[in-house]
């Protein structure tokens, strides 16, 4: 891992033409705030949360054929799809 | 479109359920064309059969019929990397699991995945400030 050191209000640009800044926005005890500004088809995600949808995929990739004869009836019918 | 799968052998899937995630799922970047075929002719709940990977699929609901309550709201980036422009033309829906210890079925309400109805492409959106939960039970 390379590691940097930055303050509040400095950056790191990442990528040839500089297409992702991260900065530093403030740090105040053991937080600190960072903006992100990437290209749109860049995914930005907090690690805990990625990585809480990536198992539940995981979970959910498993999810036997038979289960659908099992399934819950809706208490009423979707109002929307 | 023929479709093999390993669960359900092979489907005769219309092109216009034939979803694409150009990035994938989160953990399956490949998963990239699903075949949409409904699970239980009610329009609720729907198989998400992987074009690309015969051995994958994941079951989903149309979360309104669970959570007449759940509003994922999708910021500027996701509408236009969908080029969604009205709420109309977004197709909602939440991947399902069954928890191991209680065989209770839960849908992902954290991480659903919006399609835009119009063009059939479609992302799985992480609604990370919203509190939605990622295994919801689901309650006839």
């Amino acid at each position: 891992m390379l590691v940097l050191t930055r303050r509040a209000n400095q950056s790191i640009i990442i990528g040839r033409n500089g297409e992702i800044k991260i900065t530093v926005l403030e740090v105040r005890g053991d937080q600190v705030r960072i903006g992100i500004t990437a290209p749109r088809e860049v995914a930005v995600h907090r690690e805990e949360v990625f990585a809480e949808i990536q198992r539940e995929n995981q979970a959910a990739s498993g999810v036997a054929p038979s289960v659908a004869g099992k399934l819950p009836r809706p208490p009423a019918p979707p109002l929307r799809s | 479109v023929l479709v093999p799968s390993e669960r359900f052998g092979e489907l005769d899937v219309d092109d216009d359920n034939v979803l694409s995630f150009l990035d994938g799922l989160l953990g399956f970047p490949d998963a990239r064309r699903f075949a949409m075929v409904d699970a239980g002719d009610d329009q609720t709940y729907f198989w998400l059969q992987s074009i690309d990977d015969p051995s994958l699929a994941f079951l989903s609901v149309v979360p309104w019929a669970f959570f007449p309550d759940y509003e994922p709201v999708i910021d500027d980036v996701e509408q236009s990397a969908l080029g969604l422009e009205r709420a109309e033309d977004a197709m909602v829906l939440c991947l399902l699991s069954v928890q191991r210890d209680t065989d209770k079925i839960t849908a992902n309400l954290l991480g659903p995945l919006i399609v835009n109805a119009n063009t059939r492409r479609g992302r799985q959106v992480v609604l990370a400030e919203s509190g939605y939960p990622v295994r919801a039970p689901l309650v006839a």
